[in-house]
């Protein structure tokens, strides 16, 4: 709590030096915040492209923006913000033009089967079992695209970054119980769509 | 409460979502109730389930890539101020403005450089301005370049319009700030590597200047040379702690740079923030894939002599 405290603290110093143009306070910010940044940003799009692109427009959009930070809630709250809406908002453009399928992009424009990218890393697994397991991810990838992008965006947050309702709820501007029906449709949508997936 | 209201919010429980008493009450209740304990078992074999799709911690070498592109975009980005601020005139921020504008300075610094030496050249050939430090003229002007050549009509003269190169030498301190700006344009521009070499190792007894730290972070992700990368590395090293781009750029070269003798330079520069979550992850993956023995073996020491923060 106390070390919650500190950062908080240490925060606000640097935000106000960032509002006063000082980019190392800002780059200090950025280094603080961008690992699950980027990691959010790569679970949702499984793309490296499509990632980074998006680490880089929220960062610049929050360096641009930093002036106008009323210090209403915290950095991480507000950056997060600034990503979950470029994530919707690509989310979005894939659902109108029906482009996700499982064959991705990485960062040098080669195409790669979200299938490669669900490795089995632990010892001793057999290659039929690590094909099975890569199916069973990639099956697991796709329905996840099947939900509506507000759907995936608060069971990306909820199940695999572990954030709380309340916060879920603060990012996207909405109130903790609609994140939490946000959340229970997402997972009945999913159940459904693996019910018949044995491991 | 009954098992319509625990099975809609067997979801919430599994993910500690549930107020104190209502997390007991669920549990009192799925004790005794087969149907909601066996839709508990569904919904937690379903979240193992999920499990098959882990989230990837991004690599450090792609975290990385990601921050150094950010940076450089922020070089030249601007912030949109709240509309207060732009009634005042911030005399400190305008002053970091710049000083953050490396790229905009150094141009400021060519031309004003290359133009004061053609300015200087027409006006009083043979002669420079001194400050501090003392100039030579020992060698004759040379041709640099043949501006055009025009024939006379009827006759056999032509007319040759060229420049002339007058070579001078500046002998001072690494201090004097003209000897330092000629370093400086000397370590990013000359074409011979060994110039490049010497006044990289000129000026990194003066890292402690800002634009110095910038021309040798420079050379040691561009230049061509490893030896000129090496010797910016080690004026680098002792400022990996304060100043974020150097350490940034440090652990670009530690991933990055082809040569292993730059990339032990690094790892034994970045030693003292070993404990930097970036500095952890490169460390995991040098001590898994990097191709020199010794880098993968010192990695491993490296993070066996960390505390395990995890």
């Amino acid at each position: 709590m106390e070390g919650q405290a500190q950062s908080r603290m240490n925060d606000t110093e640097l935000i106000r030096e960032a509002q006063r143009g000082n980019s190392s306070a800002f780059e200090e910010l950025v280094r603080q915040y961008d690992g699950p940044v980027l990691r959010l940003a790569y679970h949702l799009t499984r793309s490296e492209q499509d990632a980074q692109d998006i680490y880089q427009e929220a960062f610049l959009k929050a360096y641009r923006n930093i002036g106008n930070f009323r210090f209403e809630c915290s950095f991480y709250t507000w950056i997060y913000r600034i990503v979950t809406n470029l994530c919707l908002d690509l989310l979005r453009k894939r659902q109108v033009r029906k482009e996700d399928s499982a064959v991705m992009t990485d960062s040098e424009g080669g195409s790669y089967d979200l299938m490669d990218n669900v490795a089995d890393e632990r010892s001793g697994a057999s290659p039929e079992r690590d094909l099975m397991r890569r199916e069973l991810g990639a099956r697991i990838a796709k329905a996840l695209t099947k939900l509506t992008p507000r759907e995936r965006m608060v069971f990306e947050m909820k199940h695999y970054q572990g954030l709380k309702l309340r916060t879920i709820g603060e990012i996207l501007n909405t109130t903790e119980e609609t994140a939490k029906n946000t959340l229970f449709r997402g997972t009945q949508k999913l159940r459904a769509a693996l019910k018949d997936m044995k491991t | 409460m009954n098992c319509e209201w625990v099975q809609q919010n067997v979801t919430l429980y599994l993910y500690n979502e549930l107020a104190d008493d209502a997390r007991h009450e669920v549990e009192q209740h799925i004790a005794r109730c087969k149907a909601c304990a066996a839709e508990l078992a569904d919904q937690q074999e379903f979240q193992a389930r999920l499990s098959l799709l882990p989230v990837e911690e991004p690599s450090a070498s792609f975290l990385a890539a990601s921050r150094m592109r950010l940076q450089e975009a922020l070089e030249t980005a601007e912030q949109n101020k709240a509309w207060y601020h732009r009634l005042t005139f911030d005399p400190t921020a305008w002053l970091r403005q710049v000083r953050f504008s490396p790229a905009l300075a150094a141009v400021i610094f060519m031309v004003g450089f290359g133009g004061g030496i053609g300015a200087m050249y027409k006006a009083m050939p043979g002669r420079a301005a001194t400050s501090g430090a003392v100039d030579h003229t020992p060698g004759p002007p040379s041709i640099s370049s043949i501006i055009s050549i025009e024939k006379q009509p009827g006759t056999n003269d032509v007319t040759v319009q060229y420049d002339k190169r007058m070579p001078e030498s500046v002998e001072g301190s690494v201090s004097d700030p003209k000897v330092q700006k000629l370093l400086l344009y000397a370590a990013k521009s000359n074409e011979n590597s060994g110039v490049r070499l010497n006044s990289v190792e000129a000026l990194a007894s003066k890292a402690d200047d800002p634009e110095v730290r910038e021309t040798l972070t420079y050379a040691m992700r561009y230049d061509s040379n490893p030896g000129v990368r090496l010797t910016a590395l080690d004026g680098l090293a002792s400022h990996v702690k304060e100043d974020i781009r150097v350490r940034n750029a440090v652990l670009d070269s530690l991933l990055n740079d082809s040569n292993p003798g730059v990339r032990k330079g690094a790892l034994d520069a970045l030693g003292p923030v070993s404990a930097d979550s970036s500095v952890r992850m490169a460390l995991q993956q040098l001590a898994k894939d990097d191709p020199s023995d010794y880098i993968r073996s010192a990695s491993k020491r490296m993070l066996e002599s960390m505390p395990n923060i995890y």
